[in-house]
């Protein structure tokens, strides 16, 4: 009867305000989609990298991605291996979030390699003495623990269990193996997320990068930040939802954790900048030091994004019991949080990269500072990224079993 | 009451106090692991053993820490000099360099520019890869994709490469360019400066100067000697209107490499990071060492 617009704005307005977000993420994916297809058939001329600036954008969605997915290794290393047993109760959502982030960073990094038909090269053809080889060995294992302890979940969730009956007997009987798991995946996190800064510590050529602190500083910000992101995303789930699915005790654990390891990271943190900057003078790194602060806001965003907003800000938050009784105040933190380890890793790869190489003999001044800005096709495929990871999570906490209780 | 603390708690470990006899036996044993470690450090054939291994190391130039290839037993380490104070900016060799290896316009495998002395002098730089015998390149190459050859030459294995890039980043030297376009058109200079004699690279791999490494193989099979021999010869010294690039052997000490090291000051670029590069060069005027 209906004219057929009428019959579509009729059907429109029976979608739920879950399913426009859901249409909008996929949008967003699909944005993602063409922006890599872009790239893949012209290759990453398209991007705004060169040779002076090898890695931009792409490498720093990869880190932050990784470093928000280490709630993963270190809340589970709290339920089954200190079997802290309060902890169990996130630990579910903690390898969720950790398998949205590490396949997140997969996708950047399969855009960000110039031969992406040979991302299988470093599991064949092995350099040991590459930090760059160790971590993608760990990531790759890594990732599988992460599947590994992902399975019994998705094996529990009504959707996989009405349709094959043995699937919960099958996901206890790997869920047995969760304590022998978290030990391989403790170490495979404490290798890869330490060697991620160590990626730019262990090259002398750097001066701004050179320094034993670059992979206890990632190590030490990403399990904070990692530990307050899955904390910060459980509270906007149990607030969209309008029920609470951890405990208080539990949410107390969490922010304390967090906020004690976003404290010793600032205490590295400092302390490095006293000890490379402050008290001693190195000539390379002070006038790498000094052309970063007189062409860049590197400065200004080292301290206030990453140090006040980024650390002690979120740290304050989460250790101070009143604060973070406030759901509000702990989603902030969470925010500023993510923020500080996205500004920190994009400051740790440009800063290294905009200071010229200094080789020539002479006095004159021959190399000018290098230049980077992302272009279109990177941000596309950035937003592409996201909308993966938030469509996940989204589809994650509407269709998992991430909260139940019957863990034990 | 005092006869209930003394006892020792044998069902609880955690009660238990530390005897006399358990610190004794404990120190004793420590005492025992102490001088059994050192004992055995001085067994002299541990320690001769070692010294063995690492005079072989320093022998053979591989006490660093990449992926170097065979056991160093070719009998040539190949070198460069490049003398500042002939040099006259002409950039013949990057004009060359550039049509021989078919490298692309928009990258240069053989930079030069301006530069100045403390004094003032206005001086030419050039600079080729530097093989470097322990190459920041190599070391973090995930893949083994560049490695330092038994001859000393640092070259790319163009089909294990996977584009990571991170070879660029740790090169001191900038001496590392990036395909990140499909090319469809031979080198501009091919016209006037040469024809290619390797194979173009594709698209989405990283890629340097070899020291035309074609030329030197192919030379030493036919029995000729790079440095001397035309063929066997890098362009860039070839061309060199002023003489003053010059190849060799640096093992050879007849080379004549060897001999312009022996009878100039030389320097190498950034000594201080210790990457012990295989191209030498002869200061310019009003440059002091």
């Amino acid at each position: 009867m209906s004219t057929f617009p009428a019959q579509l704005s009729q059907n429109m307005r029976r979608i739920s305000l879950l399913g426009w977000w859901v249409i909008g993420l996929m949008v967003l994916v699909g944005v993602g989609l063409v922006s890599s297809i872009h790239v893949l058939i012209q290759g990453l001329g398209v991007t705004q990298l060169s040779n002076q600036v090898p890695w931009g954008l792409w490498i720093t969605v990869d880190l932050s991605a990784i470093a928000l997915g280490a709630g993963a290794f270190s809340l589970s290393t709290l339920a089954y291996i200190f079997r802290v047993k309060t902890f169990r109760g996130i630990a579910r959502m903690a390898v969720f979030v950790g398998l949205v982030g590490y396949t997140s960073a997969m996708l950047a990094l399969l855009m960000d390699i110039g031969r992406p038909d040979r991302f299988w090269h470093p599991l064949v053809y092995w350099n040991v003495h590459s930090v760059l080889w160790e971590i993608t060995m760990c990531v790759v294992l890594y990732s599988t623990v992460l599947i590994v302890e992902f399975v019994p979940i998705l094996f529990e969730s009504k959707l996989i269990r009405s349709r094959l009956p043995f699937a919960p007997r099958l996901g206890h009987l790997i869920h047995r193996l969760t304590p022998v798991v978290s030990i391989l995946g403790l170490g495979l996190s404490l290798l890869h997320q330490s060697s991620l800064g160590a990626t730019y510590g262990v090259l002398v050529a750097r001066p701004i990068w050179f320094k034993p602190s670059m992979p206890v500083m990632f190590i030490l910000s990403a399990v904070g930040a990692g530990a307050a992101f899955t904390l910060g995303l459980t509270l906007v789930y149990e607030n969209l939802s309008r029920h609470r699915y951890i405990s208080s005790k539990l949410r107390v654990y969490v922010a304390s954790f967090a906020g004690l390891t976003l404290l010793a990271y600032l205490y590295l943190k400092v302390w490095d900048f006293l000890a490379t900057t402050y008290y001693s003078h190195l000539p390379a790194r002070a006038s790498a030091q000094s052309l970063l602060e007189r062409t860049t806001p590197y400065g200004a965003s080292f301290w206030l994004a990453e140090v006040i907003l980024g650390a002690l800000l979120p740290a304050i938050i989460l250790l101070t019991p009143r604060l973070r009784r406030l759901d509000l105040a702990v989603i902030l933190a969470m925010v500023m949080a993510i923020m500080g380890i996205i500004v920190n890793r994009w400051n740790v790869t440009l800063s290294g990269l905009i200071v010229p190489l200094d080789w020539s003999p002479g006095v004159a001044e021959v190399f000018s500072v290098n230049a980077y800005q992302p272009g279109a096709p990177e941000w596309g495929v950035v937003v592409g990224v996201v909308a993966y990871a938030l469509l996940l999570l989204t589809l994650g906490l509407r269709y998992m079993p991430l909260f139940s209780s019957e863990d034990h | 009451m005092s006869e209930t603390h003394d006892a020792p708690d044998t069902q609880s470990g955690n009660e238990r106090f530390v005897s006399r006899r358990d610190f004794l036996r404990m120190m004793i044993g420590l005492g025992v692991t102490v001088a059994g470690a050192a004992a055995l450090s001085r067994v002299p054939a541990l320690s001769e053993l070692l010294a063995q291994e690492m005079a072989l190391e320093t022998a053979a130039g591989t006490g660093d820490h990449g992926a170097t290839h065979g056991n160093g037993s070719s009998p040539h380490r190949w070198g460069m000099v490049i003398n500042l104070r002939k040099c006259i900016g002409c950039e013949y060799c990057v004009y060359a360099c550039q049509a021989v290896n078919d490298v692309s316009d928009d990258m240069r495998w053989n930079v030069h520019l301006v530069d100045k002395t403390e004094t003032g002098n206005i001086f030419h730089m050039t600079r080729p890869c530097l093989h470097c015998q322990d190459a920041p390149c190599v070391s973090v190459c995930p893949v083994g994709a560049t490695y330092v050859r038994d001859d000393g030459i640092v070259i790319m294995d163009y089909d294990k490469c996977i584009g990571c890039r991170y070879c660029q980043v740790a090169c001191p030297y900038g001496a590392r360019s990036f395909n990140w376009h499909q090319r469809t058109e031979a080198s501009g200079y091919q016209k006037d400066w040469g024809s290619a004699e390797i194979e173009r690279r594709p698209r989405g791999v990283a890629e340097k100067c070899t020291f035309c490494v074609h030329r030197i193989d192919r030379g030493l099979s036919q029995g000729l000697i790079p440095g001397v021999d035309r063929a066997a010869t890098p362009a860039c010294v070839n061309i060199c209107p002023v003489q003053a690039r010059i190849f060799g052997d640096l093992n050879d000490p007849l080379s004549p490499v060897s001999r312009a090291i022996a009878e100039h000051p030389v320097f190498r670029l950034r000594e201080d990071l210790g990457t012990e590069p295989k191209v030498y060069y002869i200061p310019p005027e009003g440059m002091a060492l």
